[in-house]
Formats: structure tokens, C-alpha cells, sequence
């Protein structure tokens, strides 16, 4: 694999980055913006990030008008938060009717559009504006968005009835198309936008992804998604590659050997495309002129941090915590990448050891049943696997059979993309878990994906609409109205939020605390994996790595209340009751 | 001519295909107003989510909203008064209003039926 220089870089006006959170995709983007625009290139960087480290990065307030970059020429950003689009429509559409209908009603209103699918139409309704604004395209010659549209975003609009018979007069149903209703207007826009975003002449899509198994997977399936759709102009990137010095650390030397295993096993999917790497640099890429070094091959000053000494709480202090309070449900979970199965597993193999009778359940689509565990035959444990696809598929005949009892064309075609809504896929897996809790009564179950606070509410709010007008459960499964209530009984049902010590991960953890708040849940612990902290090496770039992490565990003990514990990285994959025993941590073994 | 009018509540779709399972009454509701329509029966539905402004217009319906709140959605006018509230009404309701029978209220429509895959 060769590094990504200048040569490299697609000359396509339109550059998308697609990833999963924390593999560096603004990092990326930025510095690729810094590099075009150094060659007299006018260039525009858009970011999507809620909490837009680029404000950081350039030190600088960034609005969603196009804003001069002090100190680098021809560079202009501008910043567009998806949950402000979707808070600014959410506000068009209740907003008119504020003191003309009860408060009760409005919020109920409001909870309705505030799924993922309003925040991800909301977003693209902000991007296809630019995308398709000529103010903007004749002012720049290249135009970098740190994030792309979802699969399902661009197949909804895609839907070539979409904007036609079915808008207007729907009478069977509204949809996820409730929520794009009030964007009809602009249904030329989106078509433009569309056939921009396939063309590859115009535009580029950069998958970025770090060498270790599971983010290249689940890069291989957003890549195909997108192929599938018609954006083929790909280019995979491999952030955090590192060269192999021939240190005598073992740490490093194990390092580097789990990066080149996991690039044998790239994906087919994905050797189709050009591939790059970006190597590893052990400290945050938050200034201009570390980016530019990073992408040049400069030398830089390292980071000097002075450590803090703090002491962290080994992952051992969370299973005596779950011993002596019994939880009867653990959930782990995090916005995926940083290894929620693998917590997951070592939580049920400990509960075991100790006597507790314990089922595990997955929905990780990487994951075997028993793969975590290897071969070893585990005493009081139970495995067994959600498969998010065939629950859907399950889930899809059942709605499909009786929509087509009174739909037309138009309206099934629309409930078939409902269906593929990520709405609908945590409602099919709810279901299916729901199940699994009813069937594994007298053991502690636990599993590696919690739903998210909208899926809850809904349920809650469909739940109390079945009972209020059918005078019963309605069609509602009996396994999921019990289970809702014991969710927010905190002696019940423990929540773990899993995380990495760098900044996306642990904004992203932030911001599903605040969600499954939000319904009620409440966190226990924080549980941060993959940390370099907790390690032995002599490896000046692990150092490095290891003071970096200071910054981050501050962060964490002061959201998480004091309640989190460390995992440390391993040299192997934790598979097997020996490798999962690996990530006590020292004083432990 | 005859109006039958149901205010629902804002629902993510009221396929039930975002909420746990299909709802039978939005179902059952389907084939009632399809049917209804093919008379000269006027019959509308009007969903909180889509056309809010259908509930600040009908002055009844928004009394209703600020005395009783969300529970006594959906509601049902016929002819501008309000004959059924916090459910749906009934086959023998639709059918006392409208003249069909109960069995042509829920007849139901001839499609084509899956058409997965081709879409």
C-alpha cells in the first residue's frame, strides 16, 4: 500500500469523506484542504461535526456562511451542525403553531421529528443547497465535505414517486417522507444534488478507516452501500498506519503485527478501489501546522504534556460493582468501532467465573456466535445472536403482507424504504431482544447494543396510543411492553457506555449519554477501551500516544461522574478465555 | 354531501412500521376510508405530524386539544360534530353514518400485491 501524497488526490470539485466516528475524517479532510488550497486553489471545507473540532483546529468561530481562514490562502470554511438543521426544522414546522395548539400537542409534535432519519434529511437538505448554490460552486474550485449522506437518505430521494402521487395524496400512511414533506419545494435541488454526487467527474468519495478488522468491515458495507447507489468513484484511506521502525519495544513490534494481520484481511469489497495509508502520529492533529506536517512527511516537535498522574480505575472495579448490585440486564454500548462486543463478552465470561448464571446476546454482524470465546466451552454461560438482517427481513414481510392489503404501488414502495430506515432496523432488533429477556428469565442478560432514547419514546408513545384506542395491548408484543418499563429501573437495567480516550469517541459517548437520558435511562459506567495509558513501553511514539490520553480521561471522569474503568490495548485480538483475561490490566493478573 | 373528519395524533408513520408492530385499527382504518371515498361521502383523515394546521382551523378540535389534552385523540367529526373521541369509531358508527354496510366498509381494494424487489 502507498501513502497518500499530492499525487493521490482525486481532482474531482466535489470531495466527500465517509467513516465511522474517530478514524479521522475531518483530520483528514482538513489537511487535504490545507494542501489544495496552498497550490493557488480556491477551497471550500464544509464539516457536519456537531461540535465542529475545525473551530478548533483553526481557531477560529466558523458559521454557516463561507469563512476566510486566517493565515492560509484561498482556504474558506463554514460549518453546518445536523442537529441544528434539525432543530431549525423542526422549529419551521411546529413553530407556526406555538400558542395555537396545547403545549401536550406540540411536543408530541416534536418527538415525532426527532428521529435519526429527520436529523440525516435535515442535514441533506443543507448540503443539497450548497451542492446545487451557484454562488458557491463558481467561487470554488474545490469543495471538501467531511461527512457524506447515508444509503438511506439518498435512496429515499431517489424513490422516482417520491415527489410525485405519493406526497400528495397520501391518505394511508405518512412515513419517514412525514418528516421531508415540509422540504417538498426543493425537490429539483435534491434531483441536481443526486446526479452530482454519482457523477464521477464531479465528485469523489474518500472512505477513511483504520488498519484493524472490525472498522474495515463495517467500511466495506458503507462503501457498498453507496456504490450500489451510484457514487463509484471511491478511494479507500487508511488513517493510522505505522511504520515499522524495527523498534525493540514489544509493544510497538505488537502493535504494528495486529495492523499488517488486519490489512491481510481487507475485505474484497474493498480492493476494487485505490488504496492509501496516512500513518500514525501519536498526538492530536489540532493545529495547522501539524497537519501540514503530517501530510508533508515533516519532522514535528512532539507534544510535551507533563503527566498528571492520574490513577485509572481498572476494568475489575466495574464486574465488583455488578456482583454486589445484580443487575438483571447489562447493556454495552457506543457509536461503534470501539469494540462494545469485546466489553460485552468480558463482562458475561467474569460474571460466570464468579457464579452468576449469564446469557449473552450480540447483534455485532462481525461477530460468529461464540467468537469472542473461541473454541472454549464457557460454564454458565449462553450464547446467542440477533441478526439485524433477518429481523428486518422478518419484520419486512410481516408489514409488507399487510400494507399490500391496502396500499398501491406508490405507498408500498415508500413503506419498503421505511423499512430500511436505521428507525427500523433498532425497532425489528428491540423485538428480537425483547424475546431473548423473556426466554432467559433467570439469568443476567447481557448485550452489546442498547436502543436508542428516540426508539424508546416511540415505543413508550406507540404503546400508550395502542392501549388508549384498542382498549388493550393492541398488536404490541407482550415481551415489549413488559420490558420498557424495567429499562428505566436502574436496579434492573445498567447501562456501559463504551468509548475510546480521543475526541470523537468520547463526544459521540457524550451525546448518547444525554439521548438515553433524555428516555429516562440512566448510565452506570463508562468503560474506555483500547488505551495505551494503561501499558508498559519504551516506544517514544507510544509515550507520546500515552500522554495524549491524559487529556481525554480528564474529560471522561468528569462526564462520567467518576464512573468509568480502563481497558488496556492488547497485543492480540482479545478472542478466548485467555485473550478476554488479557484485559484486566496489570495489577489484576 | 356528508363529511366524516378524524383527527389523528402526529405519529412517525401511521403504518405503525416505525412503532412495534402494525396497528390493526390504522389498518382497519385504511380500508374504511378508501371505501368511504368512492361514495360521495367527504372522509378525511388529518395526522398532527402533516397538517397541523387542520387542528388550529377546527375551533371544536382545538377546545378539545387544551381541555382534554392528547388522549382524546384520535376524534371524530361528522358533519362538524364531534361523534367519537380518544378512539376510532366503530364499524357500526361508519356505517350508521354513511349507509354502507359493515361488510363494504372493509372490503378491500384490489392491488397488486408485493411488489419487492422492484422498487
Amino acid at each position: 500500500m502507498e501513502r497518500f501524497t499530492r499525487s493521490q488526490f482525486p481532482d474531482t470539485p466535489f470531495l466527500f469523506f465517509t467513516g465511522k466516528g474517530g478514524v479521522g475524517k475531518t483530520s483528514v479532510a482538513s489537511s487535504l484542504s490545507i494542501a489544495i488550497a496552498g497550490e493557488g486553489k480556491k477551497v471550500l471545507l464544509i464539516s457536519t461535526d456537531p461540535a465542529s473540532n475545525l473551530q478548533d483546529i483553526f481557531g477560529q468561530t466558523l458559521s454557516n456562511t463561507p469563512t476566510k481562514i486566517e493565515g492560509v490562502d484561498n482556504l474558506f470554511a463554514l460549518n453546518l451542525d445536523p442537529e441544528q438543521a434539525a432543530q431549525h426544522y423542526k422549529e419551521q414546522m411546529v413553530g407556526p403553531y406555538r400558542e395555537k395548539l396545547p403545549e401536550v400537542v406540540l411536543q408530541n409534535m416534536e418527538e415525532q421529528l426527532s428521529g435519526a432519519c429527520t436529523v440525516e434529511i435535515a442535514a441533506f437538505n443543507e448540503f443539497a443547497k450548497l451542492l446545487t448554490d451557484r454562488s458557491v460552486i463558481e467561487n470554488f474550485d474545490t469543495i471538501v465535505f467531511d461527512t457524506a449522506p447515508t444509503g438511506h437518505t439518498l435512496r429515499l430521494l431517489q424513490l422516482p414517486s417520491a415527489w410525485s402521487t405519493f406526497l400528495d395524496d397520501n391518505t394511508t400512511g405518512t412515513s419517514c417522507l412525514g418528516p421531508l414533506k415540509g422540504l417538498e419545494p426543493q425537490r429539483e435541488i435534491y434531483k441536481e444534488a443526486v446526479e452530482r454526487l454519482k457523477s464521477a467527474d464531479q465528485t469523489a468519495l474518500m472512505l477513511v478507516t483504520r488498519p484493524d478488522v472490525n472498522p474495515l468491515k463495517e467500511t466495506a458495507r458503507a462503501s457498498n452501500e453507496l456504490f450500489e447507489i451510484g457514487i463509484q468513484n471511491q478511494i479507500l484511506l487508511v488513517n493510522g498506519y505505522m511504520k515499522d521502525l524495527n523498534s525493540n519495544d514489544e509493544m510497538e513490534k505488537a502493535f504494528i503485527a495486529r495492523q499488517i494481520k488486519a490489512l491481510e484481511l481487507i475485505p474484497k469489497e474493498l480492493k476494487q478501489f485505490e488504496q492509501y495509508y496516512l500513518p500514525f502520529v501519536p498526538y492530536s492533529l489540532s493545529s495547522m501546522e501539524r497537519m501540514q506536517a503530517w501530510m508533508t512527511d515533516q519532522d514535528i516537535t512532539h507534544e510535551n504534556e507533563i503527566e498528571k498522574g492520574m490513577t485509572i480505575p481498572e476494568v475489575e472495579e466495574m464486574i465488583a460493582d455488578y456482583l454486589e448490585r445484580k443487575p438483571k440486564i447489562i447493556f454495552t454500548m457506543s457509536k461503534g468501532g470501539v469494540g462494545k462486543t469485546t466489553v460485552a463478552s468480558y463482562i458475561a465470561l467474569r460474571l460466570a467465573e464468579e457464579g452468576m448464571h449469564v446469557h449473552l446476546t450480540t447483534t455485532d454482524p462481525a461477530a460468529h456466535l461464540n467468537w469472542t470465546f473461541g473454541d472454549d466451552k464457557i460454564k454458565n454461560v449462553t450464547v446467542s445472536r440477533i441478526d439485524p438482517k433477518s429481523e428486518v427481513a422478518n419484520y419486512e414481510a410481516e408489514v409488507l403482507a399487510k400494507a399490500s392489503e391496502t396500499m398501491n404501488e406508490e405507498g408500498l414502495a415508500f413503506v419498503q424504504e421505511d423499512l430500511a430506515s436505521p428507525c427500523t432496523e433498532e425497532i425489528a432488533v428491540f423485538r428480537a431482544f425483547a424475546n431473548v429477556v423473556e426466554n432467559h428469565k433467570d439469568e443476567i442478560i447481557i448485550i452489546d447494543t442498547a436502543p436508542t432514547g428516540h426508539t424508546l419514546l416511540l415505543l413508550d408513545a406507540t404503546e400508550a396510543y395502542h392501549r388508549e384506542i384498542s382498549r388493550s395491548q393492541g398488536e404490541i408484543p407482550l415481551a415489549v411492553s413488559n420490558l420498557l418499563p424495567r429499562l428505566r429501573d436502574a436496579n434492573y437495567t445498567s447501562v456501559a457506555i463504551v468509548t475510546l480516550p480521543e475526541a470523537t469517541p468520547v463526544f459521540e459517548a457524550t451525546r448518547l449519554q444525554q439521548d438515553l437520558q433524555r428516555a429516562g435511562l440512566s448510565v452506570n459506567w463508562w468503560v474506555v477501551n483500547q488505551t495505551f495509558s494503561s501499558i508498559e513501553t519504551t516506544s517514544p511514539t507510544l509515550i507520546q500516544k500515552q500522554q495524549a490520553e491524559t487529556k481525554w480521561f480528564e474529560e471522561i471522569k468528569s462526564f462520567s461522574n467518576n464512573q468509568f474503568v480502563a481497558i488496556p490495548w492488547v497485543k492480540t485480538p482479545p478472542v478466548g478465555t485467555k485473550g478476554l483475561h488479557e484485559l484486566k490490566g496489570e495489577k489484576n493478573k | 354531501m356528508k363529511k366524516i373528519h378524524i383527527y389523528e395524533p402526529a405519529m412517525c408513520c401511521s403504518t405503525g412500521v416505525c412503532g412495534p408492530s402494525i396497528d390493526p385499527e390504522l389498518l382497519r382504518m385504511s380500508f374504511v376510508m378508501n371505501n368511504l371515498k368512492k361514495t360521495d361521502i367527504e372522509a378525511e383523515r388529518f395526522n398532527l405530524t402533516n397538517e397541523p394546521n387542520a387542528f388550529v382551523e377546527n375551533e371544536a378540535i382545538n377546545q378539545l386539544l387544551m381541555s382534554e389534552g392528547m388522549d382524546a385523540l384520535p376524534a371524530t367529526f361528522v358533519d362538524g360534530e364531534l361523534l367519537c373521541k380518544g378512539k376510532y369509531p366503530t364499524n357500526a358508527q361508519f356505517s350508521q353514518w354513511s349507509g354502507l354496510s359493515e361488510e363494504e366498509l372493509v372490503q378491500k381494494p384490489k392491488v397488486r400485491l408485493s411488489l419487492k424487489g422492484d422498487a
